[in-house]
Parts: structure tokens; sequence; C-alpha cells
């Protein structure tokens, strides 16, 4: 268990974090620079926060107000930096049996070759860091830091540098190792899909903030604010007002999903357009935020205009990717006097094709209920 | 087969001339170069060659002039380059690794007997240590004469020649990756043991060249030690001094010295070289 709640004044920005974690891999998501490794470093004790506390398994490794600062020796913490930090003058044995300083000699090889084998290393003993692949590097680093029992491992992009077919094979090997080893595990990253694949929970950085932590269905279905939306990719975000709400177990407002009930009715600002929507739950004030996935969104031909939860739009511009197109579409239901209401969506190549799509051409947009979420309203709306 | 000439077009001619220059600039490159080598290198070839025609260099190996002074001088160079490790490794890391206010005041003061004259260095270590300096009195009130003894060679030679390895040294620690060093207090290392294990091994290659630079500059120490030291047969009188003497009174002496420490000089370094060159290959 991993209690983290601490301050640090930087040079661009001040960090402000709080979040927990069991023995699961929770992933610190955000941009470059928004303070994820300045975290990972302060839970490491490379950093020494400003104010706050950090216990590991409930004993406080830092406390600001009762001047706890552990030293890193003492933390039992796993740290692997970027490029995994493997001694370049040591064999993988003597990477690996590093940490065993003060064990006997026989039990120590043991735990070493043990650990090898665990981690598909077996007969590399004897050879340097930089005559291994960027994957049985990893597992070294992994090896290294598993083998004294850390309490929390830390790892700090370390994918960051490598290609995406490596990265993909690199992520299901830690997950691998991770149910070997299930010890809290903090994982930084700025690549969405590597979040979502890893992720027990996340916690959304920008800014030095944590926006939202949860698990990977809260944050991705559930973002607490148009800022976390946008963050995790849900670039369609546009200000609303709440029209209707069913009561809970009530009958719900017939729409054309009757059997999922989403429970909101609401109305995209600038628009005349009534969409039904999943219901978060909590307090909700009359103006809203809405927001749907760019790969939610069904781009349909003009027969399906009268449906519910259907938007005209006209195509302005288009990306073509190697299997999907990403489309952005001004909504035509716009009211006079009103803004644009641009949408993104990403289809498949194959269907931008059959619509006989271009820029210019008209559209239908259907946002289906269940991928349309209302958040509360929020400054970075618009 | 039929050849077939084509005149060569202006382009083609222009870069047929340009080719021409630039093997003319070749030319010269191997030429100038050729000039500094040779400059370089036949001195020190004719004292080798005098040498070894003198047929001298049996006889003088048993001098007492050339066997003193070349004692003397692997004696105190010995104490030079131990001592200028042991105070200039700390120095170097600290200068590498702190953050404190007025590191680079500091940093450019460790360099400053690297390009100051001997002389002057000769003249401030005499003022501090000599019978009238700012600590001579006291350490003559101990009854330790610095002053014109061996000890003074020692002094004048950490003084020229330490800020070469504290240099060499302080540039090895800072290419040492800060994240190896935090990896190994994660798995539990004191801070001795990460240097050791860690910063040291992989500054390895410039502590050895800091070493072998301190050396060779403590070796070839004249100025300085003249001034500090004087030039006592047996107890102040290095190689360097011994030379300079020995070319007024025992040319073949003289030569003898001049081509021991060439040759020593030379097989170091290229020692060096060979050596940091296998350890580079090991480590990467």
């Amino acid at each position: 268990m991993l209690e983290v709640a601490i301050e640090k004044r930087l040079r661009d920005f001040e960090l402000r974090t709080a979040f927990s974690a069991d023995d699961e891999l929770i992933v610190l998501f955000g941009p470059s620079g928004a303070g994820k490794s300045v975290t990972v470093r302060s839970i490491a004790g490379i950093i020494t926060p400003d104010a706050g506390s950090i216990k590991i398994d409930g004993r406080p490794v830092f406390d600001a107000s009762r001047g706890i600062d552990v030293p890193i020796q003492k933390r039992h913490v796993g740290y692997v930096p970027q490029h995994y930090g493997l001694f370049p003058h040591l064999s993988v044995g003597e990477n690996v049996a590093y940490g065993l300083a003060g064990i006997p000699a026989d039990r120590a090889r043991a735990r070493v070759s043990d650990m090898l084998g665990r981690l598909d290393l077996a007969g590399y003993e004897r050879r340097r860091p930089r005559e291994l692949s960027g994957g049985q590097q990893q597992r070294v680093a992994l090896a290294r830091a598993l083998i004294t029992e850390p309490r929390v491992l830390l790892l700090d992009e370390p994918f960051s540098a490598l290609d995406s077919m490596l990265r993909a094979r690199l992520r299901r090997d830690l997950l691998t190792i991770h149910r070997q080893f299930p010890v809290t595990t903090i994982f930084i990253s700025h690549d969405l899909g590597e979040a979502y694949t890893l992720a027990d929970k996340i916690a959304v950085y920008d800014r030095g903030s944590v926006l939202q932590v949860g698990s990977r269905d809260d944050i991705f279905r559930r973002p607490a604010s148009g800022r976390v939306a946008r963050l995790t990719g849900a670039s369609n975000v546009f200000p609303a007002r709440l029209v209707a709400r069913a009561e809970p177990h009530g009958r719900g407002v017939a729409c054309d999903e009757p059997e999922r009930g989403h429970g909101l009715r609401v109305q995209l600002a600038g628009t005349d357009s009534i969409l039904a929507a999943e219901d978060p739950g909590g307090l909700l004030q009359a103006s809203v935020s809405i927001c749907i996935r760019p790969e939610a969104i069904v781009v349909e031909d003009l027969s399906t205009a009268d449906r519910p939860n259907r938007i005209r739009a006209r195509v302005l511009d288009h990306v073509p990717g190697a299997t999907s197109v990403t489309l952005f579409c001004e909504a035509s239901a716009s009211l006079a006097g009103q803004g644009r209401i641009e949408f993104e969506a990403v289809i498949p190549a194959e269907r931008f094709r059959i619509l006989k799509l271009a820029n210019g051409a008209e559209c239908v947009l259907h946002l289906p209920p269940a991928d349309l979420f209302v958040l509360p309203d929020d400054e970075s709306n618009g | 087969m039929t050849a077939v000439t084509v005149p060569a077009s202006p382009r083609v001619e222009a870069m047929a001339a340009r080719r021409l220059w630039a093997q003319r600039g070749t030319l010269l490159v191997l030429l100038y170069s050729a000039i500094l080598m040779l400059f370089l290198i036949v001195p020190l070839l004719v004292v080798l060659w005098r040498t070894a025609s003198s047929g001298q260099l049996g006889p003088y190996l048993a001098n007492d002039v050339v066997v003193s002074a070349l004692r003397l001088s692997i004696l105190t160079t010995t104490i030079a380059l131990t001592s200028s490790v042991v105070f200039g490794t700390p120095l170097a890391y600290l200068l590498a690794r702190g953050r404190f206010p007025g590191r680079g005041v500091i940093d450019t003061l460790v360099d400053l007997p690297m390009v100051l004259p001997p002389a002057v260095a000769g003249v401030a270590l005499l003022l501090t240590f000599g019978r009238r300096g700012l600590l001579g009195g006291w350490l003559g009130a101990l009854g330790i004469e610095v002053g014109f003894t061996t000890a003074a060679v020692v002094l004048a030679e950490v003084f020229v020649a330490a800020p070469f390895y504290v240099r060499a040294a302080k540039t090895g620690f800072e290419g040492v990756d800060r994240e190896l060093e935090y990896v190994s207090g994660s798995l539990g290392a004191s801070s001795l043991r990460t240097f050791l294990r860690v910063t040291v091994p992989l500054a390895m290659p410039a502590l050895l060249g800091g070493a072998v630079m301190t050396w060779a500059r403590a070796l070839g120490e004249f100025g300085a030690t003249i001034m500090f030291a004087g030039n006592f047969p047996g107890t102040t009188q290095t190689m360097p001094l011994a030379i300079y003497v020995a070319m007024e009174r025992d040319l073949p002496a003289a030569l003898v010295l001049a081509s021991i420490l060439i040759v020593a000089s030379f097989v170091v370094l290229l020692g060096f070289k060979t050596l940091a060159r296998a350890r580079v290959s090991a480590v990467p």
C-alpha cells in the first residue's frame, strides 16, 4: 500500500499530487512536464518534496511536518529509470546480485539464478547489458529490482525510446511479470494506448496536478472533467444544457436503445438537438459538458438523419490513416448566430469509402447514448 | 565495341579542377602535418641517437648523479601522484556533483596552477612554506623545515600537477549517469559503496588519464622546484634539474637522463592509451 500526498515548487509549476495504490499497477498518465517524473523521484527518495507525506505500507518514508525523510537506501523501492539504468561494467549476474550485498555468496547465487530463470534470462548471467536486446535489458532491470523484494516498484517511462512493436511486447512482458510479482507498481507514461493496456488504475496528470485517479474504465468512460476527457483522447467536448433526468429505476424516457435506459436528455448548446446520454450520477447543474471519443462516433448516410441521437454534419477535412480515416465535421444543426460546432470522428477506412465521403460531403453523425458522457461544466469548455 | 568520346563540358571541367584542388588540399594537410611531426620528433630522436652513439649509456646508468636523480624523481613523483589522487578525488567529485555557491570560482582556482608559469608557483610556495613564509614560521616552531628539502620537491610537484588529475577526474565523474547512482542507492548501497562500485569504475578511464597527466607533469617539474626546493644532489635534484646542471659539466649524464625520461614517458603514455582503448571496448 502506497499513499502519496505531496507538494513541490518547481521552476515552471507547482506539483500537488495525492493518490494511493494497493498491490496494483498504477499508471501516471499525462503530457510531458506534468510532474509525473517528479512524483516518482519523490517516492524513490531522489527528490525531497516541500510538503506532504509519503507512506509505504503505513510507514512514513517522508513527512515534511514531522521531519521524516528516509534515505533512498532504506526505502525498499525498486527504481527503474528511463533506459533501465543497468550497470554497463557489470555482467547480468552481477547486476541482478547488486542488491544482495550482505547475503552469503552461495545463497545470493542461488537467488540470482532462480530470478533469472523466472524472468526467462537463464544462461545470460555472464553477458554484459549492451549485448542484450531491449526486452532482455528490461527483464534484467526488473529482475535486479525485484530480487530485493521492494514494496514499491517505480518505472519511469521505460519504453519512451523504443519503437512501437517492441513497446507492445515489453508491455506484455511487464504485465506477465507484474502478475508473477504482485507489488505496487508505478509506471509513467504519456502514451494513451500504453496507459490503457497496462493500468489497473490511472492517475491523470496535468500541469502539476492530479486531475482524476480511478480505474481504467472510470477514466475512459467517466472522465471527471473536460480536461481529463481531452487528455484521454475524448477530443469532442461541448457545452450543453441538461433538459431532463429520469428518476432512478423509473421508466426512463423513450429512446432508440430503451434496454439501456440512458437517463439524461441534454441539449447541445447552439443547436436544438436533444440527445440521450449516460447518467454519470451525482449532482449536475443545468449547465453541463458532453463528450464523446472520436472513435465512438458512427458516421452514417443522410437516410438516418431523423433518428434519435443523430446530428447532420458536413465534412470539413479528413486525414487518412493506415486503417482508419479521421474526419473533421461541422454540425449543420447550428442555430443561426451561434458559433460552429466541430466534431472529430475516426471511422474505418472501409466505411469512408462506402459512404463516398469527401471534403464538403453531407453526412450524419450518430452519437450512441452509451458513449456520450455528461460532465459537470468546467472552465476548460469551449 | 566503340569508344565514344564526349567533349568535356565546362561543368565537368570545373568539377575536375575542384577535385584537383581537393587533392592539393590533401597534400597541404599532409605537408603541414609532416612539418609539425618532424619538429616534435626529430629533437627527441637526436637526444636518443646522441646517447646511443656516445657509448656512455652503460657506465652512466651507474653514475652517482644519474642514479640519485632517478631515484629522487621516482620517489617524489610517486608521493606527488598518490597525494594528488587521495586529495584530488574527493575534490573532483565535489566539483562534479556538488551544487554550492562559488563552485565556478573554486573550479577556476583549482585550474589556475595549470596555466600559471611555474616560477609563480615557486614564489608562492616560498612565501607560504618558506622559513619566513606565512606558515613557515609555525612549521619552524614545530621543528619542521620545508624549504629546500625533499618535501619541498613533492609540494612543488603536487602544486603544479594535481590540477591535471582534478580536472580529468571531474570530467570523468560528470560523465557518469546519475541515474545509475540512484539505482545503486535504491538497491540499498551506501553512498560509499555506490561511489566505489559504480562511479569510480565508470569514471576509471578519465581517472587513469588524469593520473598519467599528473605524473608526467610532476616528472617534468623544473621551475617551481628549483626556486622552492633548490638544487641539491640527493635531496632536491630531480632529473630535470640534474639535466640542467649536467648540460654544462657532464653532457653524457644529461643525455642519459634525458633519454630515460623520453623512453619512460613514451612507454607510459602508449601503455595508458592501449589500456584505455581496451577498457572503452569493454565498457560502452
